[in-house]
């Protein structure tokens, strides 16, 4: 029933028999059978917990007190509408890269493509921009759905690779990501130069091409579109049968197969979904942030994406709350640079922390200890 | 003899529940030790706290009379405990020497490969130390298993039943091997549902019953009627019914043929019809076809040439499994935990799948769990799944039994008419395996053709109306109920 036989190396080795006379306490570990639901959400609690007090103690250390630490983010982020605005708007696009990312992990498909299929989905997008395709009134309602198809072009062949020929899909994903970085950097140095300004990214979209103000505070429809997604993935993972189905497959697919599940069919789907989520993202940043195409507007994303999906718990609501406070963390971040001159690369050894931490609590999953006098 | 291992007065409860309850048991060295129960009666259980895979809430083990305090496997190992689980736990990429190395690190190659040679001259029996764990059969996998912990240095042995999955020419090959094993000096223990292997090759029998340890008995003066009566508190006879009512040909299978995985014989020009009322026993040694007979019927792989047919049909050859479970077809597949369940997750979810397939729980959009859970309940109380605590318990924590009965419970749910059960009692005690047979009786009753695969003779002869015999893939000789057991034993082996 456990495969945890032969890989448990944390096993301490007690003597046999230590001396009587002193009172010792030694662990026992033996393995977990089952995890109560309270138990994986009190660990996941206290495992970041200790993440946030690394994280404090470090930044403490490289010369921000935790009483700047504390200002800073209340300014940056809590201190006016503007302020929150602002992480908002820099929320969206993290929670549309999360669910892509999320989407198919669900499926255990390790799409680390998404860069690319952001790329694909903002070349998609801008080509509708480019080319005036379909009428002013519905055009950015048709780059979004160009964006999707362009990210679901750029995963499918990834998707059939591992169905039909079983490649795997962590290479082709990821080296995809360079393809479609040169063919950026080939559309915005070439035919699609702005011809306005000559730098290598696109014209400025139109007003109708871009993500319609909400006209509170300074947000677009990105942050509506990136949560009623993840309302609607919600209800797809949660309450639907496609979401029982992909649970069912990624306990036992052999079983799921043998009873009659179209695993292949939903395995593609779930990983087409990732794609056009994927291309989605690259359209939210070009079309909500950006207004237009830029040849790093990217960047960064395809960690963030991964990072997001698992301290989320691949859980469309998780994805949510994640992503804001990584867009917390991220303007922070800046203004702990500018203002204290703390490198950028702190911010990632943050989020390494805590990734760090989450991943290590498993052991805690995994394990029970007994405290044991021992003999 | 001196008590090796000795486990005194060992308790264990898991969220609740008490699977063991203040247990004695004693192993010594050179015995062969039988430990017997029902399913879910805590055999598992006690053998996990003695290889110190789980700590004791009470209680304490002992080895040579010392108490010890055991954390893990490997520090198992270096007591000279080792167990076999009944899962393998061989890495099929890597080869047998690597799999013997991983149980045994720290040592260099070329010593592991000699200890792991000699032992297995010792044995008697020949291994390929560079062929891939991946590539063997079931019974040189747990020669391998065996090996790992001899060559760890392994004095306690213990084999959580070892026999289920193996041909009873192989079962007996195992015990003579676990004979010379005790007659080196080591202790074994033996977890096993089989009576014989308790009554003719065990020196003591130690019976539990619901995480009791309720006997201690040699298997002098004992008979398999006793040792049930033991086991399970009641006397289980069994007797051939032969159908009363045959009714047409509900599934037909055509010159199927069909190609083994590699090195395996495969199915060749397979014909066999069923009609509704009956049931069909398909007999053989295994690995003579009956893994893929299986698969073809599933629906798991589709034959190469021939035709498979369902009453109302057609050919149904080239159907997935969705589409022949809509139209009438459930399975009990030979290995639960590959095909049957999915262990990581609940009950529920695991019974639920054809309700949710049939849109009993609502649309593609929907999966009304309160309906489902409702409907798991009412199954698990008509199919008596034991050990349930909540239906969002996950599967894998049921014991072998209870599982099974999980398994019948959906696939008879909607009363199918065409039923394949492919070795259904393995790994069942004898009262588990009783009701699992008057299940199938009960399908056949009302009128469904009942396909029922096995190694077991003494299965096949207690429930079949008719039986074919496979061998070397081909379906050779067909007998009709009662038929001479040594007829088909003959038709099992013989080299036409
Ligand atoms: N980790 C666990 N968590 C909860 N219940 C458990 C766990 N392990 C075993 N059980 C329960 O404890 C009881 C004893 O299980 P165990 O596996 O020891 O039985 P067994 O005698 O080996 O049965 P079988 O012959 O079917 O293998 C069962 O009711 C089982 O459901
Ligand atoms: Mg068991």
């Amino acid at each position: 029933m456990s495969s945890t036989e032969l890989t448990d190396t944390n096993h301490e080795t007690v003597a046999v028999t230590p001396p009587a006379t002193r009172l010792r306490m030694v662990p026992l570990l033996e393995v977990r059978q089952s995890v109560s639901e309270r138990l994986r959400i009190g660990v996941y609690v206290v495992s970041l917990l200790v993440a946030a007090a690394l994280s404090v103690a470090l930044l403490a250390w490289s010369g921000v007190a935790p009483s700047d630490l504390g200002r800073e983010i209340a300014t940056t982020a809590f201190s006016s509408p503007r302020a929150l605005g602002s992480v908002l708007v820099r929320t969206a696009p993290l929670v549309i890269a999360g669910l892509a990312t999320a989407i198919a992990f669900r499926a255990n498909f390790w799409n680390i493509g998404l860069e690319g299929q952001m790329i694909l989905g903002a070349i998609f997008a801008s080509a509708v921009a480019i080319y005036d395709i379909g009428p002013e009134n519905g055009r950015v309602v048709t780059m979004a759905l160009a964006a999707c198809l362009g990210g679901m072009l750029w995963i499918a062949g990834p998707g059939l690779l591992k169905q039909r020929l079983g490649i795997n899909e962590v290479i082709t994903t990821l080296l995809l990501n360079y393809v479609a970085f040169n063919l950026l950097l080939h559309m915005v140095y070439g035919p699609w130069k702005d011809p306005v300004s000559a730098f290598p990214h696109t014209e400025q979209y139109e007003t109708f091409e871009r993500l319609p103000m909400l006209g509170w505070l300074n947000l677009n429809w990105a942050l509506p579109l990136a949560v009623g997604l993840a309302l609607i993935l919600w209800w797809i993972m949660s309450f639907s049968r496609v979401g029982y189905l992909l649970d069912l497959m990624s306990s036992n697919a052999r079983m799921a197969g043998a009873v009659g599940v179209p695993v292949a069919g939903l395995t593609v789907a779930a990983i087409l979904g990732s794609g056009a989520v994927g291309g989605l993202t690259g359209f939210a940043i070009s079309a909500g942030v950006e207004f237009r195409m830029t040849q790093d507007f990217f960047s960064g994303y395809l960690f963030s994406g991964v990072l997001i999906a698992f301290l989320g718990r691949n859980h469309p609501l998780g994805v949510v709350i994640v992503a804001f406070f990584m867009a917390v963390l991220l303007l922070v971040g800046q203004s702990l640079q500018v203002f204290f001159g703390v490198p950028f690369a702190l911010v990632q050894l943050i989020q390494a922390i805590f990734i760090t931490c989450v991943a290590a609590s498993e052991f805690f999953l995994t394990y029970r200890m007994h405290w044991r006098q021992a003999a | 003899m001196t008590d090796t291992l000795t486990l005194s007065s060992v308790s264990k409860s898991f969220g609740g529940f008490r699977a063991l309850d203040t247990v004695d048991f004693v192993a010594r060295a050179g015995e062969v030790h039988a430990l017997l129960g029902e399913n879910g009666a805590g055999k598992s259980t006690l053998m996990n706290i003695a290889c110190g895979l789980y700590a004791p809430d009470e209680g304490h083990v002992a080895i040579d009379g010392k108490t010890v305090r055991i954390s893990g496997a490997r520090d198992a190992a270096a007591r000279g405990i080792g167990m076999v689980h009944q899962h393998f736990k061989l890495v099929p990429a890597f080869s047998v020497l690597e799999n013997i190395m991983l149980f045994n690190p720290g040592r260099s190659p070329a010593e592991v490969a000699g200890k792991a040679q000699d032992l297995a001259r010792q044995m008697g029996f020949e291994i390929s130390l560079s062929d891939k764990a991946g590539t063997l059969g079931v019974a040189e996998q747990q020669r391998i298993e065996i090996l790992k912990v001899l060559v760890a240095g392994a004095r306690i042995i213990i084999l959580d039943e070892p026999t289920a999955v193996l041909s009873p020419e192989e079962g007996r090959m195992l015990m003579g091997l676990v004979r010379k094993l005790a007659e080196a000096g080591s202790a074994v223990i033996l977890v096993t549902h089989k009576l014989h292997e308790a009554l003719h090759h065990s020196d003591r029998i130690t019976v539990m019953r619901g995480g009791r340890k309720i006997s201690e008995t040699t298997p002098e003066g004992m008979d398999p009627a006793s040792l049930t009566t033991l086991i399970v508190g009641e006397q289980i006879i069994e007797k051939p019914q032969l159908s009363k009512a045959v009714g047409p040909i509900e599934v037909e299978l055509e010159n199927v043929t069909l190609g083994g995985e590699a090195g395996r014989k495969g199915l060749v020009d397979v014909s066999f019809r069923v009609r509704r009322g009956e049931i069909y026993g398909v007999a053989g040694v295994s690995g003579n076809g009956q893994n893929e007979l299986s698969a073809a019927i599933m629906g798991l792989s589709f034959p190469s040439s021939g035709r498979i047919g369902m009453n109302g049909l057609g050919d149904v050859s080239k159907r997935g499994p969705g589409y022949r479970r809509r139209h009438g077809l459930g399975c009990i597949p030979v290995d639960r935990y590959s095909h049957g369940l999915a262990g990581r997750i609940s009950v529920t979810d695991n019974y639920a799948v054809n309700g949710a397939m049939a849109g009993a729980y609502g649309g593609w959009g929907f999966f009304k769990r309160g309906l489902a859970q409702a409907a798991a309940r009412e199954a698990v109380a008509a199919y008596d799944v034991q050990g349930v605590r909540s239906l969002g318990q996950r599967a894998g924590l049921l014991s072998g039994g209870n599982a099974q009965k999980l398994v019948i419970a959906r696939e008879f749910e909607g009363a199918p008419r065409v039923v394949l059960a492919h070795s259904p009692s393995r790994g069942l005690d004898v009262r588990a395996g009783a009701a699992v047979h008057e299940r199938l009786r009960a399908a056949r009753d009302r009128g469904a053709a009942v396909i029922l695969i096995s190694d077991d003779l003494d299965e096949i002869m207690l429930l079949s109306d008719r039986i074919g015999v496979l061998n070397s893939g081909r379906l050779t000789r067909e007998f009709k109920a009662p038929a001479e057991r040594g007829d088909i034993g003959a038709a099992m082996v013989s080299h036409e």
